[in-house]
């Protein structure tokens, strides 16, 4: 098991290279690589069908490469399962939200900080727990008042900042953010941003966020990797990724 | 859980505990029969309704219990030691039919324990030395904690007290992470497993703590009837209990109680009423049929079950005034009520 190590600034946390994918002859992700450092927001951006996600869930276990490394802070993360990843410091929000009928807000909170030892025991108290989670988490989300509300009566930008409550409450080291603010309303789009900021910044996590609304991603992250057809065709600072003709050909749209 | 709901739960139990005492016979038996139902109720109630795992192999288990706890009582050993044995036994054989569901999924798996359920029927019937065989294992009453369980009332409140720690037990572990972890593996394994929970460990303890409490209502049936034999743990039994979950309420804690008592009391009223008319014997022909049914009614017309009238007969002033459920002390009544009830 991997302690948390305490990253230093600037080093390289996540180093995915050659990640390869196949489904029957459908090669879904083709040799993508992209790295990632504590404290950073890293954007992957392209056009649908590019890969982004496959890419996603080939690191964080829900698929199986055919291909490819995936070291976190020295170990290998792909083929570990999402359970085990998770004990290492890797959480995930999803694009669509589960229905989770009878789970309130702070349930699944907790679900998320179970990877912690000592909560959620039998004979635990989980008052402690709860001022916590409520404190750190549900209440930057704008999800104290609706705590103990059953996840599946709350409107859809509720219920993804339930999730991204989810993964936050395990303390994850690396996080990865699968379109969070795709079905949100510009509002709630612009306030999920500034909330992932806040995380990066009180955290000091590394972000990978997957997202198709240019402005959010523009505004949140720090380096843009943008796919197409299974692979990387350019990295770079937000301003580079915007006046790159390449880019701006397959994804953003021919000038003019 | 607070200070107030366990004196609550005492109270309950004390009342209840004297008034069994205080029964005749015939009652004392209705009331030991319903709590043992509804012992069994829970326990498949946690597998079903809360992780979503359905098993029509519930008969078994309920045998398996009654078998372990009656060769425990008959060799001397304490009650509760007797119920704790074929608790821990049953927990083993639960587990182990529980395997197949690392594989298999819904109709599938509820298939595989169709076959554990003949499998272990066959083995009531080979298992001479353990079982008596065909002609069944003779049971006698142990005594609880050395003190002789005498008369009817006395084995209707033991039953009574064991049924109130089961339920306290489980709706306590439901508040658990792995109480929620059955939650989520219940609605999409898929899900859970992305949130990084471990599928295979979850289901296993679903099992494996199910069949603990089957045992001990297995273990209780044994007691009560004397006897233990092939055919009281059939297919018959695995489908009034999955019948019992689903008239009270899956997913619900008040909902298997409810439904336990309704599934044993119902063939008593028609029994009575066939007797009052002297068509006992048209009526005892009618009662499976009345039974299934019943059981379609509901699926069509309350699915969440009959538990699920109850809050919305006595709580609805309470849960329509905003705020009301969100108070912490409110808990226990607004979780019947959301899960009893419409959602918007």
């Amino acid at each position: 098991m991997a302690a948390p190590l305490p990253a230093e600034a600037g080093a390289v946390a996540l180093t995915a290279q050659n990640v390869t994918i196949r489904f029957g002859g459908v090669v879904a992700v083709a040799g993508m690589a992209l790295d990632a450092t504590p404290g950073e927001i890293v954007g992957l951006i392209g056009p649908n069908g590019a890969g982004k996600t496959t890419f996603v869930n080939c690191i964080c276990g829900t698929y199986r490469p055919n291909a490819g490394t995936a070291l976190w802070l020295g170990r290998e993360l792909l083929g570990l399962s999402p359970h085990a990843l998770l004990k290492l410091g890797v959480a995930r929000t999803f694009q669509n939200v589960a229905s989770l009928h009878d789970l309130t807000v702070l349930d699944i909170a907790k679900l998320g900080a179970a990877v912690r030892a000592g909560s959620g025991g039998f004979f635990a108290s989980e008052k402690a727990l709860e001022a916590e989670l409520t404190e750190t988490l549900l209440r930057p989300l704008h999800l104290a008042d609706v705590a103990h509300t059953p996840i599946q009566t709350l409107p859809y930008g509720r219920r993804k900042a339930a999730d991204l409550a989810r993964a936050l409450a395990a303390q994850p080291q690396l996080l990865l953010l699968d379109e969070p603010v795709a079905g949100l309303t510009s509002q709630e789009g612009m306030a999920m941003a500034a909330v992932i900021r806040g995380v990066r910044d009180r955290f000091g996590c590394a972000v990978i966020m997957v997202e198709h609304k240019m402005d959010v991603v523009m505004s949140t992250c720090d380096r843009i990797a943008v796919m197409a057809a299974g692979s990387k065709i350019f990295e770079g600072l937000p301003e580079e990724v915007q006046s790159d003709a390449e880019v701006q050909r397959v994804y953003l749209g021919e000038p003019g | 859980m607070s200070t107030r709901r366990l004196l609550l739960a005492l109270a309950v139990a004390a009342v209840l505990i004297a008034l069994s005492l205080l029964l005749g016979r015939f009652g004392a038996y209705l009331v030991r029969a319903v709590a043992i139902a509804g012992i069994g109720a829970l326990s498949l109630n946690l597998l079903i309704g809360y992780c979503g795992q359905i098993s029509f192999a519930q008969g078994a288990l309920l045998g398996v219990g009654a078998y372990v706890a009656g060769n425990l009582g008959n060799a001397g050993a304490d009650g509760v030691l007797a119920l704790l044995g074929a608790g821990a036994a049953t927990a083993a054989i639960g587990a182990l039919i529980g395997l197949p569901a690392l594989r298999l999924r819904g109709l599938y798996f509820a298939i595989a324990t169709l076959a554990a359920q003949a499998i272990l029927e066959y083995l009531f019937k080979m298992l001479e030395p353990f079982t008596g065989g065909v002609s069944g294992l003779v049971i006698r009453q142990p005594a609880f904690f050395g003190l002789p369980v005498a008369s009817d009332q006395v084995s209707a409140a033991v039953s009574v007290l064991v049924l109130l720690i089961t339920w306290l037990a489980l709706t306590r572990l439901t508040r658990t992470n792995l109480g929620r972890a059955f939650l989520v593996v219940r609605e999409s394994e898929v899900v859970a497993k992305g949130m990084g929970l471990d599928v295979a460990r979850t289901k296993a303890w679903a099992f494996a703590i199910s069949g603990f409490v089957a045992g001990v209502a297995g273990g209780l049936i044994g007691f009560a009837a004397r006897l233990a034999s092939p055919e009281a743990f059939t297919l018959d039994l695995s489908a009034d209990y999955i019948a019992m979950i689903i008239v009270g309420g899956l997913g619900s804690w008040a909902g298997p109680l409810v439904g336990a008592a309704f599934v044993v009391l119902l063939p008593e009223a028609i029994q009575r009423v066939g007797e009052a008319f002297d068509i006992a014997n048209l009526l005892s022909a009618l009662r499976e049929l009345a039974f299934g049914l019943l059981i379609i009614l509901f699926l069509i017309f309350e699915p969440r079950g009959l538990s699920s009238l109850l809050p919305r007969l006595r709580w609805t002033q309470r849960r329509q005034t905003p705020g009301a459920a969100t108070g912490f002390g409110e808990r226990a009544g607004a979780a019947v009520a959301t899960k009893g009830g419409e959602r918007p």
